[in-house]
């Protein structure tokens, strides 16, 4: 078990020391929240930052995971991977390492946008709230950095990898519940939206915000990442042998 | 028990017989698995590294079987591909360190910091990789592989797109590994580095070995002397007694001959008849080059080593 800890510190050493990715990582969706969240003249709420931080945390979660998708495929591209797989530590590890660092660094992008959101007049949840919006980012990044890796190392080339990552990330947020309640979409928009992934996350956020406990949501998100997980291992362990 | 011993290894791709049926031993040995590109040398690496299945055959590894018996396999072996994968934004201290952790080892950090004295890095330990030169990052490598102390060591051309300084260190630590006790598998194209480091080689050409033994016997096999002649013009190749015919790349004809000295003036004089311009002669004891091109051109080989292709690529990994 060991091993996932230790892959997981080199790709956190590597990224931290890669200074300008992560400015440019914690940028981003600040930008989001403080350009559109205390911009946008909206009438559906007296708190917009409110309604639109779940929607900037759900997208940092999508982004930082399609962005990680990529490391195991550079790794396999640079020939870390066989050497990895040469080793004698379980081969599944190098795969769970990858899905830990990138969940971790969603959490922490995360953290600090509910940092940003709080100091420019977000409300203020309790501490149990505060668990389980990470509950669900937690496990809503597993599934994602999960797919995103097995995706990538399955497509080979990042070229192929790149376009895929721009074709879903964007659509997927602008179709979700991230900017707008599902009662002032145009009823074509709220056909998709209530069917996006990322709106379950978002919209289980906004019931924790409410004082809501989403066991349903929670129970499936967990169901979820352990049928991702396992999928995950198949495709790996085909892929690597 | 040998450290490696593969019986009928074969490897298919598709239809395509990358190892044909390969078997052999090697124990307590540099061995140099030698052969031009595509004959199959890093597929049998990966097979016997357990990177990749063989389709047929089977292979040992210290006795553990590579496909029943994987980990144990890689808790033996050490495997050096040829990439150059080293953490550039990692030091080399760092570097080695999380392979120490990853093998499991107790007193990683002090294990780590021996194999870095043993490959003379210990003054760098500290530096970042990207300010370490290519010899460097091909010894640091060879840190991370010694840093469990394996007993069967695989190097995929380890000296590849290194100076000349920089491959006879990494050769003369790879014979101080030798020395104590541990299995060295190579795979290289510099015939005169197998033919100065290696104990024995094998030539493996289209999945086959077609020569295996130690240089010195391989190069005895061929006897006497060699021949170059770089001739232009019509060029048939003269019949003469006693002087064989050893492979043609280019303008230059190599041939043996049992008497060198003698052969030499029969030779121009033929070339001469024939009415072409004979530019230069010369005459030297063999060398693995001359096993090698008489070990795959008796195969046969449709499209002939392309000396200038292989250029072209080593320019490209380096």
């Amino acid at each position: 078990m060991s091993s996932i800890r230790h892959y997981m510190e080199r790709d956190m050493i590597k990224w931290l020391r890669g200074r300008i990715a992560v400015i440019s990582l914690l940028i981003m969706p600040a930008a989001w929240l403080i350009f559109v969240g205390l911009t946008l003249p909206v009438t559906f709420t007296g708190n917009y930052l409110d309604f639109i931080t779940p929607g900037i945390l759900v997208m940092t979660m999508l982004a930082s995971s399609m962005q990680g998708g990529a490391l195991l495929m550079f790794d396999k591209i640079l020939g870390f991977l066989n050497k990895f797989l040469a080793l004698p530590s379980p081969r599944e590890s190098i795969l769970f390492g990858k899905i830990l660092f990138i969940t971790i660094r969603g959490v922490i992008q995360s953290t600090i946008i509910l940092i940003v959101a709080t100091l420019i007049g977000a409300s203020i949840l309790s501490l149990a709230q505060y668990g389980m919006i990470y509950l669900i980012l937690i496990l809503f990044g597993i599934v994602l950095s999960g797919l995103a890796t097995t995706v990538a190392l399955y497509v080979g080339d990042h070229d192929s990898y790149a376009a895929v990552n721009t074709m879903i990330t964007m659509p997927l947020f602008f179709t979700s519940s991230a900017l707008m309640p599902y009662s002032v979409m145009p009823p074509w928009l709220r056909a998709i939206a209530t069917v996006n992934p990322l709106s379950f996350a978002i919209d289980a956020i906004r019931s924790v915000e409410s004082g809501v406990v989403p066991f349903m949501q929670i129970g499936i998100l967990t169901l979820l990442c352990g049928v991702v997980l396992i999928v995950c291992i198949q495709v790996f362990r085909k892929m690597t042998v | 028990m040998n450290a490696i011993e593969t019986h009928d290894l074969t490897r298919y791709y598709g239809t395509l017989c990358a190892v044909d049926h390969l078997s052999l031993s090697v124990n307590n040995e540099i061995f140099g698995l030698l052969g031009p590109n595509g004959s199959g040398k890093t597929t049998t690496v990966l097979m016997l590294t357990t990177l990749l299945r063989p389709t047929e055959g089977t292979a040992m590894v210290c006795g553990h079987d590579i496909v029943r018996a994987g980990e144990q396999v890689r808790r033996q072996l050490s495997y050096v591909p040829q990439d150059m994968a080293v953490d550039i934004k990692m030091t080399g201290r760092e570097n080695v360190l999380f392979f120490a952790h990853l093998y499991g080892i107790p007193r990683a950090k002090d294990m780590t910091d021996e194999v870095l004295a043993i490959m003379e890095l210990t003054d760098r330990a500290d530096d970042l990789i990207r300010t370490y030169s290519g010899g460097m990052r091909r010894r640091l490598e060879l840190a991370q592989a010694l840093v469990h102390e394996p007993a069967v060591l695989f190097l995929d051309e380890p000296t590849i797109g290194l100076d000349v300084a920089a491959r006879k260190k990494i050769w003369e630590h790879i014979g101080g590994l030798r020395k104590n006790g541990m299995t060295i598998f190579v795979t290289t194209h510099y015939m005169d580095e197998a033919d100065q480091y290696c104990d024995r080689v094998g030539i493996l050409s289209k999945g086959q070995i077609v020569a295996l033994g130690k240089p010195s016997d391989l190069k005895s096999e061929l006897m006497t002397d060699v021949i170059t002649a770089k001739v232009t013009g019509p060029v048939s190749i003269p019949a003469l007694e006693g002087i064989h015919l050893v492979g043609q790349a280019e303008d230059e004809i190599s041939f043996t001959a049992e008497n060198g000295r003698e052969a030499l003036p029969l030779l121009a004089r033929a070339f001469a008849e024939q009415g072409a311009v004979v530019h230069a002669l010369s005459l030297r004891e063999p060398t693995l080059d001359d096993v090698f091109l008489h070990a795959v051109g008796k195969q046969d080989e449709p499209r002939h080593f392309d000396d200038h292709q292989f250029r072209i690529m080593l320019r490209r990994r380096t």
